[in-house]
C-alpha cells in the first residue's frame, strides 16, 4: 500500500488538524511526513527550521526505532521523544505510510502533547482512509503533461 | 513511491546514491550540491549524518527542485546510503520508498568484489521490501575513473551491467564533478518516463 493520492479537501482536513493541534498544546510546529521522508502537509512557525529536512530525519529516525523494537521484538513503539533545552520533539505513528510530528517549547508537557496527538492521528488516519477509499490505486494522468527540458533536468552552473 | 499531491501540484521523487563504501556517493551528492544551478531558494542544505572521520553512518539527504513536468513543481530527494557492510539494516531503512537507483561503483581494479557483493546486496535489499530492480530506474556510475588502477569499463559493464535489460551507465571522476550531473539526469528522466508509461497503461485498461 501507498500513500494514496491528496486532493485539496484531503489537505484542508489535514492542515485543520495540525493547526488544532498547534494551538491546543502551544506547539510551535506540525509535520505530516511520509515514512519515505516526504513532507505532506505543515503547520506552525518554523522560524529558522528547515522543515524539509526535518521531515527527512524524523522517517529515518522513526525508521531507526522500528528496527530496534523488531530486533527486541518489541511491536509497539508508536512514538519517539526527544526532549531538550529550548525545543522539544515528539514523532508518532499515524498509519502504515505516515507519521505526525510536533515541535514545542521544552516546558510545554509532553504528556499533554501525546494526549492531543493521539487525538490528531485518529483523524488524520481517517482522512488518508478516505483518500484511499475514493481512489484506490489512483495515480496521477502524466500523460497530459508536458516534460519539459527533458534532455537537462539539472544544470551544472559555470 | 513518489508522492503526487494533486492539490498542491507536487511531485515529490526519492533517489538513492548505492554502492560499495568508499565509491565516491557523498561525494555526487556534494557535487551536485555545489555546483547545481537553482532558483534561489529551491537547494535545499546538504545534511550529512556521518561519522567524526566523515564516513556516512546513517545517510546523507540533499532536497533539491526542478521544472521538470509542465505545471507540477517537482521535489527530488537524494539520499546516500552507508557503504560499509555493517550498515545493512541502515541502508535497508534509506530504501524505503525508492523511486530511482545510482549504482556508484569504484573503478579501481581491486574493488570489483566489492562493487559486485554491494549490486547483490542491493538487489537483496530491494526484495526484503517487496520491490524488484526490473521495475526500478537504475543507472550504473563507474567513479574513480582518473584513478592509474582502473579498470576498463567494458569490464565492469561485463561484471555489473549483465542483467537482461542493460542500463545507462557512465564513467565519472565525482570529486571533480566529472559524470555526476550526466548521471543524475539519466536517472531522472528514466523514472519520469516511467511514471508516464505508467500513466498511459493505466488510460489504455479503463
Amino acid at each position: 500500500m501507498a500513500l494514496p493520492q491528496l486532493i485539496a479537501e484531503d489537505m484542508r482536513e489535514l492542515d485543520r488538524v495540525l493547526s488544532d493541534l498547534v494551538t491546543r498544546r502551544e506547539a510551535s510546529a506540525a509535520l505530516i511526513i511520509d515514512k519515505a521522508g516526504f513532507l505532506i502537509a505543515e503547520t506552525g512557525d518554523f522560524g529558522e527550521f528547515d522543515s524539509t529536512t526535518l521531515a527527512a530525519l524524523a522517517a529515518g529516525t522513526f525508521a531507526a526505532t522500528q528496527g530496534m523494537a523488531s530486533v527486541i521484538s518489541e511491536p509497539n513503539f508508536t512514538c519517539v521523544y526527544q526532549q531538550g533545552e529550548n525545543f522539544s520533539l515528539l514523532v508518532r505513528n499515524v498509519d502504515a505510510e505516515t507519521l505526525v510530528m510536533v515541535v514545542f517549547q521544552a516546558h510545554v508537557s509532553v504528556g499533554a502533547v501525546k494526549y492531543f496527538a493521539n487525538s490528531a492521528v485518529a483523524q488524520l488516519a481517517r482522512q488518508f482512509e478516505a483518500a484511499q477509499q475514493r481512489n484506490p490505486g489512483g495515480k496521477v494522468d502524466f500523460a497530459m503533461m508536458n516534460m519539459e527540458n527533458s534532455g537537462e533536468f539539472f544544470r551544472k552552473a559555470g | 513511491m513518489a508522492i503526487i499531491n494533486q492539490a498542491t501540484k507536487e511531485l515529490q521523487v526519492k533517489i538513492v546514491y548505492y554502492g560499495p563504501a568508499l565509491g565516491g556517493k557523498t561525494t555526487n551528492l556534494v557535487q551536485v550540491h555545489e555546483h547545481v544551478q537553482t532558483i534561489e531558494g529551491q537547494k535545499g542544505k546538504l545534511v550529512s549524518l556521518a561519522t567524526s572521520s566523515d564516513r556516512t553512518l546513517f545517510f546523507d539527504f540533499l532536497p533539491i527542485e526542478a521544472m521538470a513536468i509542465k505545471g507540477f513543481k517537482t521535489k527530488f530527494q537524494l539520499y546516500t546510503v552507508p557503504g560499509q557492510v555493517i550498515y545493512n539494516t541502515t541502508r535497508q531503512l534509506v530504501l524505503r520508498g525508492v523511486d530511482g537507483i545510482v549504482f556508484v561503483a569504484d573503478s579501481q581494479y581491486d574493488k570489483m568484489e566489492d562493487n559486485v557483493k554491494a549490486f547483490q546486496n542491493l538487489a537483496e535489499n530491494l526484495q526484503t521490501l517487496e520491490l524488484d530492480l526490473n521495475e526500478i530506474p537504475y543507472v550504473l556510475q563507474y567513479n574513480k575513473r582518473d584513478l592509474p588502477n582502473a579498470a576498463p569499463t567494458e569490464y565492469m559493464e561485463f561484471l555489473l551491467n549483465n542483467r537482461e535489460v542493460q542500463v545507462p551507465s557512465f564513467g565519472a571522476t565525482a570529486h571533480k564533478c566529472q559524470g555526476v550531473f550526466e548521471t543524475l539526469n539519466m536517472i531522472t528522466r528514466m523514472l519520469l518516463h516511467k511514471f508516464i508509461n505508467e500513466s498511459n497503461r493505466v488510460k489504455q485498461l479503463v
